[in-house]
């Protein structure tokens, strides 16, 4: 059985779906976005992050699809009493789908809501086998121009506008999220841009924060947008 | 909120009435006591006298409810020195010695009128007379000339409201206090006199109780008769509201805000039937508008509260007020009951001050006579224990037969306690008429709440020891309090393991056993105990101060806790501790059994006010609190964490290390940023943005 690689597991999140919900941040990302938030998310490699006063915090974890679904279980009480259940994020949760397709069914099976938040970075096959089984999806929309989409994100955008097109017709319920980061995609024109994309689709934007580099630092790493943003 | 109530909010604001304050010298009336040898009734009474003659009538533009602290001071009936020589005689005093902590029975003063009250004790006054009762007569006759005190000022008030043209306020003021109330304007005006003069007479932390109760029957029969609309009773209770932040800052407190103005809404009814009702959802809404300190507002619910009222709550979470502050019916009830308090009356519970429960009018508990630090307890049976060849089990032993040695230590401390008398509010309280006695002399319930501080940081310092000596044998026991004495110095592997040990608040069953045993042992800890005043001792999950102090006494804690850092306050997750998030914390503490601990004391929960910002934050929160009250939950109080907060965190980091601040899909810790992203997100509060 395929471990999954998981780097946070957090309780009441309030920004990932209806209800009360647990999201899991699974480690590792085919895609390199240059403002990334969680680089810790990026690698599939197990890293250690330093903290300010020192002390370390190891990011990635494996874990068994019966034993995470048996932890995330422990809250299915309150995950069903209001309406919540368990979101998959990043890095990029597709990019272990193996693990996904093995704990999705024992979390189905004990009635849970099930989210994913993705880049919508994955072979279609892939995409498709997942999403199929949510009852909810956040797919990123980061950029609309395939060049631009590979100088900020190393990939290529067909692959994702292919697995979206596929979304809009499966049925399964969804919004677009747009992270907007200054000097990137948060001109006016690529704001109109998004919103025609979207068309009668749900789209809600993400305001940049400035916070977002200081993990960088913890990984003793450089953060590509520092100049761009300050 | 209409023109009128947004316009004395902002005088409030700006302090208007503290214009017509002045100073008063008290000395000389302290120095007539102790030079002529006056007693204790007999000072209350004069005390009472003279504070009331000195007021000034005063109002503000456009109010209709008056009273008005123009006085500053209350006069001392006692001198340090005079107080100190009775505790010297081996008399214990709860804090300042005086009437406090109590809620009045404000229900059937404000129905029945102080007249009916002066004729009862007129009547009684023969009774005693027959009977030659001279400690009934004593009473009764300062009784009297303390309600016919408040009633002078009352007249005073009343001719200068005439002489000025406030017809109104004229002509409410002819009625009551002294006259039942007949209407919702009476009854609040009728309240403000009576809590006024509550706290003139030297009282403090004077609770307002279940005023959704019993005010409820004048809202009821105005709204029936047309004398009022759901507006104009939202404006009078606005009102009510803000003369409860006028005179607080003279009230007696530990500190600016801790006034004990609580208020309590919701419940059941004396049959057990749900309470809530339209004056409660009306109570919730003007606190929301008005966005003021006072009143404090505390909920009962139960299993069958629907989501609803818990979203009401929630709403005023989210203006980050830090009330209302949820009771558990579920648990309170049968915890009072269980200690011996009639059904009906523990079915009409309130909180004191803070979060102490008591039943409101017939009661002279002193719920928090004194505490047992848990970390203290601990500590020194670690010492005891080290150098012995011991089981895990032995010390939890030794740390039970600790905790059982200072509840005893507590029980003769406390044999002979004597409280200072309050005629007037022995008036407006329950039997003290009837009895001719003071409720200082004794009420229908006598009982001492004591407080365990520290439970959380003794939890984890507990699992920590099985941890680190028991299982991993990385240390002896005697190795482990030479840690505790040294700081952990020179060994940050041993401060990482103890800090990697189990922990209270994670749904850790190796940790939250341990609470479960603990809290199961200081519920029976003063079984088949008197407290000398024929009551009993109600042990609770509060530390009121007592954190801060008992933090000072030991140093550090097998948890990975250093000497100087503070404990959890109350019935919260230790502060060092990161926790996976508020439904572990929920699960926690909701394990152990706690009706046996129920004198009060919550469990403490921040959330972060960015939660608010998303459209769906206050239901999700709803539902947590639902939660914790489905679970056995007896107290619950949620914070969100505000700009002060966060200026708090950056100054002081270590107290701050789980302050998760969230952003657009990731959350990090606070302190952990740059002080320049800090800066940002603080600001990010300030504008109310959020991701």
């Amino acid at each position: 059985m395929k471990k999954g690689r998981i780097f946070e597991i957090r309780e009441f999140t309030l920004h990932d779906g209806p209800g009360v919900r647990t999201t899991v941040f699974f480690k590792g990302c085919p895609l390199r976005c240059a403002w990334c938030h969680n680089p810790e998310g990026q690698s599939f490699e197990k890293e250690t992050m330093t903290r300010k006063d020192g002390e370390t915090v190891q990011c990635g974890q494996d874990w068994d699809a019966a034993v995470l679904a048996e932890d995330l279980l422990k809250n299915a009480d309150i995950m069903r009493q209001s309406g919540g259940g368990v979101t998959f994020s990043g890095g990029e949760p597709l990019s272990q789908a193996e693990f996904l397709l093995q704990i999705i069914p024992i979390l189905k099976s004990r009635g849970v809501h099930l989210a994913v938040e993705t880049s919508g970075y994955a072979d279609v096959e892939t995409y498709r086998s997942v999403i199929a089984e949510m009852d909810f999806v956040y797919q990123d929309l980061k950029l609309l121009d395939e060049v631009e989409f590979r100088r900020w994100t190393g990939g290529d955008l067909k692959i994702v506008l292919d697995n979206i097109s596929w979304l809009r017709k499966s049925g399964v319920p969804f919004v677009f999220r747009v992270p907007l980061i200054p000097g990137v995609n948060d001109s006016e024109s690529s704001g109109g841009k998004f919103r025609a994309f979207a068309g009668k689709d749900m789209i809600e934007y993400l305001p940049y924060n400035n916070a977002a580099g200081v993990k960088y630092r913890m990984l003793g790493r450089e953060y590509a947008l520092k100049e761009v943003v300050s | 909120m209409t023109d009128r109530i947004k316009s004395l909010l902002e005088r409030t604001f700006d302090k208007e009435h503290r214009t017509f304050r002045r100073d008063v010298d008290w000395k000389p009336l302290l120095d007539r006591f102790i030079d002529e040898g006056i007693g204790d009734m007999e000072r209350a009474r004069i005390g009472l006298q003279e504070m009331l003659k000195a007021e000034t009538p005063a109002f503000m533009d456009g109010e209709r409810i008056a009273f008005l602290r123009t006085v500053k001071q209350i006069p001392d009936l006692h001198s340090d020195k005079e107080m100190d020589d009775r505790r010297a005689q081996g008399i214990a005093f709860g804090e300042k010695g005086v009437v406090f902590n109590i809620t009045a029975d404000f229900e059937s003063a404000i129905r029945d009128g102080l007249g009916t009250r002066l004729d009862e004790m007129r009547a009684r006054l023969i009774r005693c007379r027959e009977e030659s009762d001279a400690e009934g007569l004593e009473f009764l006759e300062n009784a009297i000339l303390s309600t016919e005190a408040v009633l002078g000022l009352v007249e005073r008030y009343r001719a200068e409201a005439e002489r000025r043209g406030f017809s109104d306020i004229a002509a409410t003021l002819v009625k009551v206090p002294f006259k039942g109330a007949t209407t919702f304007h009476e009854a609040l005006q009728s309240l403000r006199i009576l809590h006024f003069a509550m706290w003139c007479e030297g009282e403090y932390h004077c609770g307002l109780g279940r005023i959704d109760q019993y005010l409820y029957p004048y809202y009821d029969a105005d709204i029936r008769a047309g004398r009022l609309t759901e507006e104009s009773a939202l404006e009078e209770m606005e009102e009510f509201f803000i003369a409860c932040n006028r005179d607080s800052d003279l009230y007696i407190g530990v500190q600016l805000g801790d006034n004990g103005q609580s208020v309590m809404l919701g419940g059941v009814t004396p049959d057990g039937k749900d309470a809530f009702n339209d004056l409660s959802r009306l109570c919730i809404k003007a606190c929301g508008e008005l966005k003021l300190v006072d009143p404090k507002i505390n909920l009962r619910v139960n299993k069958t509260t629907p989501l609803e009222i818990y979203k009401l709550g929630t709403e005023l979470t989210a203006k980050g007020l830090g009330f209302p502050q949820y009771a558990n019916d579920d648990v309170v009830i049968p915890a009072l009951e269980r200690w011996g308090y009639a059904q009906e009356d523990a079915r009409n519970y309130t909180v004191a001050a803070c979060w102490e429960f008591i039943v409101p009018g017939c009661a002279m508990d002193i719920d928090n006579i004194d505490a047992v630090s848990f970390v203290g307890a601990l500590d020194a049976a670690l010492r005891n224990a080290a150098g012995r060849t011991v089981s895990f089990d032995d010390v939890e032993r030794e740390f039970f037969d600790e905790i059982q040695r200072r509840a005893d230590a507590i029980v003769e401390k406390y044999r002979n306690v004597e409280i200072l008398p309050g005629p007037f509010v022995s008036v407006i309280s329950a039997n003290c008429i009837e009895n001719a006695r003071d409720i200082s002399k004794g009420a229908k319930y006598n009982n001492f709440g004591v407080h365990g501080t520290g439970i959380a940081v003794a939890v984890d310092s507990l699992a920590s020891v099985r941890h680190l000596v028991f299982e991993k044998r990385l240390v002896t026991l005697l190795e482990l309090v030479e840690l505790l004495d040294t700081d952990f110095a020179g060994r940050p592997d041993m401060l990482a393991a103890a800090k990697d040990a189990p922990k209270m608040g994670n749904a850790d069953p190796k940790a939250d056993e341990i609470a479960k045993r603990l809290l199961d042992f200081w519920g029976q800890a003063f079984d088949g105990k008197k407290n000398g005043r024929s009551g009993i001792f109600r042990p609770g999950t509060g530390s009121a101060m007592y954190y801060i102090w008992h933090a000072r006494e030991v140093k550090a804690s097998a948890d990975g806790r250093l000497s100087g850092q503070p404990l959890s306050a109350n019935y919260a997750p230790s502060l060092d501790v990161p926790v996976k998030g508020p439904v572990s914390v929920v699960r926690s503490f909701t394990e152990p059994d706690l009706v046996p601990v129920c004198n009060g004391g919550p469990l403490t929960i921040e959330i972060h006010d960015s939660a608010f910002a998303m459209p769906d934050g206050v239901e999700k929160v709803a539902h947590l609190v639902k939660f914790f009250i489905e679970r056995g939950g007896h107290q619950l109080q949620i914070n969100t964490i505000n700009r002060e907060t966060l200026m708090d965190a950056q100054a002081h980091p270590e107290r701050h290390r789980h302050l998760i601040v969230r952003v657009w899909g990731w959350s990090g810790y606070f302190i952990e940023l740059e002080k320049t992203y800090q800066d940002q997100i603080i600001k990010r509060v300030e504008l109310g943005v959020s991701g």
